[in-house]
């Protein structure tokens, strides 16, 4: 079977003429490349688990913010005292991002291939690619950054570790009132836990330009499998936002 | 007799887990985006006439024509949940129409604008619908 697989891999790449790092995810010479069992999949729906600890949040606690980072959250702490919104982005169609769109109260569709795990959120159906298929990240001279940044994954034991870089550094908060820049690098362990009925990812992220140190969490989802848990289109929309009174409060701190 | 209790241990496990779902779902489902714009600690009662019925993702949305004492009309604009948690709770993308007369309530906007979030609607049937799942649904 391997060397069935080997002799695909090596056709295909003798006939499109793509060397071995070349081929894309979906590639069937890189789907049937032999490779170790995964130790889990994950495909599947998730709900985040508003009954773990810290619910939807990652904070608090928070880490030490840097100053400028500082600034915000207290303007997000005194727009929530008088109850405001501050810096409302996702409310204006701005991506939530990871690692917020992870925890939105939405379902998040998983499916994992041997070469690919794709994550699409029921919220704006965002999309996260994480390529399982050994590539190194995308050289940073050519990375498009992104709300959902540039991910890699492997696996360790029993967790698949996703890392991930290359994100935009505007409009991208965790929580609110924390930005996140350009600098952010997260690292999550997913696990599956209780006989795969639920999963549980350990974040570890640094942001050298708004916080001190690592922050860590864990974030916990419930698998759902009926069928109007599943996800559907849904997207953010200006003449839908003229109909949502509370995205078009004057009293929001822009 | 055992068997039968324990079907109804199991009918009672799933409507628990059913509820701790509901309870989980809702309550947070409508801050995908923040509402803290909104005045949770008052009702607003409107009486009037559904102009718009927007059944759409991520929010449904109403509008509603609202006459004051002086016959001057106000639309208020009603944010709601998204179509999939109105269909638990009973909802179809038909339950109102343009013209339709309701009684409307909502959390209010802070900022004094004739707008607010959804609680419930009474309709002319005199049944009232809100966004929380009636009953719980078996477990497929």
């Amino acid at each position: 079977m391997k060397f069935a697989a080997a002799v695909t891999l090596a056709c295909a790449m003798a006939v499109g003429g793509l060397s071995a790092q070349d081929l894309g995810v979906l590639a069937p010479a890189n789907l049937t490349k032999p490779r170790p069992k995964p130790p889990i999949d994950i495909t599947g729906t998730w709900f985040i688990d508003l009954g773990f600890p810290g619910s939807w949040r990652f904070g608090p606690p928070y880490p030490k913010l840097t100053p400028d980072a500082q600034k915000h959250f207290d303007a997000s702490r005194k727009a929530q005292a008088e109850g405001k919104v501050y810096r409302d982005d996702i409310g204006q169609c701005w991506p939530a991002g990871v690692p917020l769109i992870m925890t939105r109260v939405w379902s998040i569709s998983m499916v994992q291939l041997p070469t690919v795990v794709y994550m699409i959120s029921g919220f704006m159906n965002s999309l996260r690619v994480i390529n399982i298929d050994g590539r190194p990240h995308t050289d940073p001279d050519l990375v498009v950054r992104t709300f959902n940044g540039d991910s890699v994954g492997r696996f360790e034991g029993d967790a698949l570790v996703i890392d991930t870089v290359g994100f935009v550094d505007h409009h991208h908060w965790i929580d609110s009132g924390i930005p996140a820049s350009d600098a952010l690098h997260i690292v999550e362990r997913a696990r599956l836990v209780d006989g795969g009925k639920k999963m549980q990812i350990e974040y570890t992220m640094t942001d050298p330009k708004s916080w001190e140190g690592e922050w860590k969490v864990t974030k916990q989802w419930n698998r759902v499998d009926a069928r109007d848990m599943e996800i559907a289109e849904v997207e953010c929309l200006p003449d839908l936002n003229s109909h949502i009174p509370s995205t078009q409060s004057k009293e929001n701190v822009r | 007799m055992r068997f039968e209790r324990f079907e109804m241990f199991k009918v009672f496990v799933r409507f628990l887990g059913f509820v701790v779902l509901a309870i989980g779902i809702s309550a947070p489902a409508l801050a995908h985006h923040s509402a803290a714009g909104i005045d949770r600690s008052k009702t607003v009662t409107l009486i009037g006439t559904v102009k718009q019925f927007g059944w759409q993702n991520p929010h449904s949305w109403m509008e509603v024509e609202v006459p004051n004492e002086s016959g001057v009309v106000t639309t208020w604009k009603v944010e709601m949940t998204s179509p999939a948690f109105l269909i638990r709770a009973g909802w179809k993308s038909t339950t109102v129409k343009p013209g339709d007369k309701v009684t409307v309530k909502v959390f209010p906007l802070r900022d004094g604008d004739p707008g607010g979030l959804f609680q419930s609607v009474t309709l002319a049937d005199g049944s009232t619908l809100t966004e929380r799942a009636a009953a719980p649904r078996p477990t497929p």
